[in-house]
């Protein structure tokens, strides 16, 4: 059981990576994108379906592993930096067309989409123990990769063709390295098993819904004109 | 001020913040619901533009519903992993199954409801704005059950030095929760009718062009706050039996609970009368012009009473983050220094506070300018030529 729930946890963490992976890039990109509306309006009927991975990856972290919730508090900085950088993100998507103008809303954009990406870097390296500065780099390549996966979505989402699976497979190898390296220390963590138990019973039968949601996201919005919202 | 004190006041603004825009998605959400309904059955001009605007503004404020809830979310991580240390084989669970069978479900469908305009087929469209609404109540619910714990511990038992889940149905049936919950949701649908009134009295008194769907939606408002309004004062009566078995002494021994709780139930009784006056009036009210700035002049009234009942219930589990179980001073993350949590206070309460200025901004200006000018739902432009 617990091998499960850590492979639900895993499971949405890369999940996070490989599809959120690609909104973080668009926002990334937008200083040096010609058409903004256009790259926004493809990542637009994503984001809200993409970023919900790592809040149900946070659920799992409460439920089904609570004793390495201080993880979270042993990289305070880091995830105070990722949470003031997504909620900037956020907004800016909100606001863009709306407040102020879009400029501004554009370069906080592209800056909360770093931010995101730095402490990433920074959290993933100081979980396992390395310096600031390597978090720093690591946060650089972990962009780096989103900057790659964000470029292949547009072509795709925009011109048609070729598929995401690569650049979405490399945008979770950051993420993936450190899951397996810590693996047996998270499993060895978990809540006892009468937790666990009724975690999956209560969850199961909703697993088919949640993907049916997901897959209708893709199915809906994969193609045809851009909408506008964002 | 403490580590302790600004880790409390952090929790506490952020909180409010983000109870601010949720209750009014939870009273919003059916509305918009029911709106959209009528839309896909009549197919009228009037219905569309209703749903579209009432939407535009639940969207809106969706948004800053999010951030907030993200930054909620982490928090016990960052500043209380006392409370893990101490129940989080408990507490857990509640709080993973309002991300993941709740939370994830609300968002996708609500994209898919926001983006789904020309797009998605008429009454698949119409189920995932029913979708949204079941969801966050599901949401709501699973909260209110994470709370109820911390107000009576049912369910868990003492082992060693932590508590363990022990019975899953009792932590279901808290007796904190089978009223505080109805509470809540009566709250959601009190802001909500008041949210549709005050905005529709706007445009009624200012004689804009739209005043057919004004009308309806004043009288759509004025139900549905009569409705939340007789219920939330109901249930927050009914709280009292249960409050007062398992948590003795709580208003009583806390002096700003007391004030909470007393402003809350003259502002029930005042919003209450409101309602009740209006629902007499219901098919005049659009016209009667006097009505419309006093409406507009109350409308506030029920955020402000929302956010005294929660002042109520959390200050009056104090000092206890776990009723009689876990002091909150003990609950705090060990180690949390100064600058850290200074940090953290600085970043959250100070973003969040201008994005919700932003955002409340945002909404009136929707409000103001009607519903010629919404986004949602927008028919595309033509697709341009392809160019390369
Ligand atoms: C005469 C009217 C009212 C009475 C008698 C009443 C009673 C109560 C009581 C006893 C509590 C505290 C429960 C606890 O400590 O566990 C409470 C909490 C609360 N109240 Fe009220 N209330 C009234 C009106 C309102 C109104 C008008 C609103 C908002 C529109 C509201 C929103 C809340 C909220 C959000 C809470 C916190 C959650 C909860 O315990 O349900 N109340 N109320």
């Amino acid at each position: 059981m617990e091998i499960l729930w850590f492979g639900a946890l895993a499971l949405l963490v890369v999940g996070y990576f490989a599809l959120e992976g690609f909104d973080l890039g668009v926002g990334l990109l937008l200083p040096v994108t010609a058409d903004r509306d256009r790259a926004i309006g493809a990542i637009g009927p994503f984001v809200l379906a993409n970023e919900v991975w790592l809040i149900a990856a946070a659920g799992v972290l409460f439920g089904a592993f609570p004793a390495c919730e201080f993880a979270l508090s042993a990289n305070y900085t880091a995830v105070v930096l990722l949470l003031v950088s997504w909620v900037v993100r956020d907004a800016g998507l909100w606001f863009r067309r709306r407040l102020v103008t879009r400029a501004f809303w554009e370069w906080l954009i592209a800056l909360g989409s770093l931010g995101v990406c730095l402490a990433w870097g920074l959290l993933l390296a100081g979980l396992a123990g390395f310096s600031f500065p390597f978090g720093l780099l690591y946060g650089l390549l972990i962009a780096a990769l989103f900057v790659m996966h964000g470029r292949r979505f547009l072509d795709w989402r925009l011109t048609g063709g070729g598929t995401l699976l690569v650049t979405g497979g490399l945008a979770a190898v950051p993420a993936l390295v450190p899951l397996v390296g810590m693996a047996g220390g998270v499993i060895g963590n978990a809540a006892p098993s009468a937790t666990l138990t009724v975690l999956t019973f209560m969850v199961l039968p909703f697993v088919p819904v949640m993907a049916g949601a997901q897959i209708w996201v893709w199915r809906a919005f994969g193609k045809g004109p851009v909408p506008a919202y964002f | 001020m403490d580590v302790l004190d600004l880790a409390r006041l952090q929790f506490a603004v952020t909180g409010s913040l983000h109870f601010l825009f949720v209750v009014l998605t939870l009273g919003l959400a059916p509305l918009v619901a029911i709106m959209h309904t009528r839309y896909a059955r009549t197919g009228t001009t009037l219905d569309e533009r209703m749903t579209r605007f009432w939407g535009q503004i639940y969207v809106t404020n969706y948004a800053l519903g999010i951030v907030t809830g993200i930054v909620m979310e982490f928090q016990f991580g960052l500043s209380w992993s006392g409370l893990t240390h101490y129940a989080g084989d408990v507490f857990g669970a509640p709080l993973a199954m309002e991300t993941l069978i709740a939370f994830f479900l609300e968002s996708t469908f609500l994209g898919l409801w926001i983006f789904g305009w020309h797009r998605l087929p008429k009454w698949l469209h119409v189920a995932t704005i029913w979708l949204v609404t079941l969801t966050a109540y599901a949401s709501a619910f699973w909260i209110m059950v994470a709370n109820s714990f911390l107000q009576h511990p049912a369910g868990a038992v003492r082992d060693g030095d932590v508590l363990r889940l022990d019975d899953f149905g009792a932590l279901l049936t808290n007796p904190s929760l089978s009223m505080a919950l109805p509470h809540v949701l009566s709250a959601g649908l009190t802001v909500g009718g008041f949210v549709v009134m005050g905005a529709s009295a706007y445009h009624l008194f200012r004689k804009t062009p739209d005043q057919e769907l004004f009308s309806r939606s004043l009288r759509m408002g004025i139900w549905t706050s009569f409705i939340g309004t007789m219920m939330v004062v109901g249930f927050g009566f009914a709280q009292f039996g249960p409050v007062t078995s398992v948590q003795p002494g709580k208003f009583a021994d806390r002096p700003l609970a007391a004030f909470g709780l007393g402003f809350m139930i003259m502002l029930g009784h005042l919003l209450q009368l409101v309602a009740l006056l209006l629902v007499v009036v219901v098919k005049w009210a659009p016209r009667w012009r006097f009505l419309h700035p006093l409406i507009l002049l109350v409308t506030p009234l029920p955020f402000a009473a929302a956010i005294l009942g929660w002042i109520a219930r959390e200050e009056g589990r104090q000092p206890w983050m776990i009723w009689e179980r876990l002091k909150v001073a003990d609950a705090l993350t060990p180690g949390l220094t100064e600058a850290q949590i200074t940090l953290s206070f600085a970043g959250f309460v100070g973003v969040l506070t201008l994005l919700a200025v932003a955002d409340y901004l945002l909404i009136s200006r929707i409000i103001r300018r009607g519903p010629d000018q919404i986004a949602l739902g927008e028919k595309p432009a033509p697709a341009p030529a392809l160019t390369f």
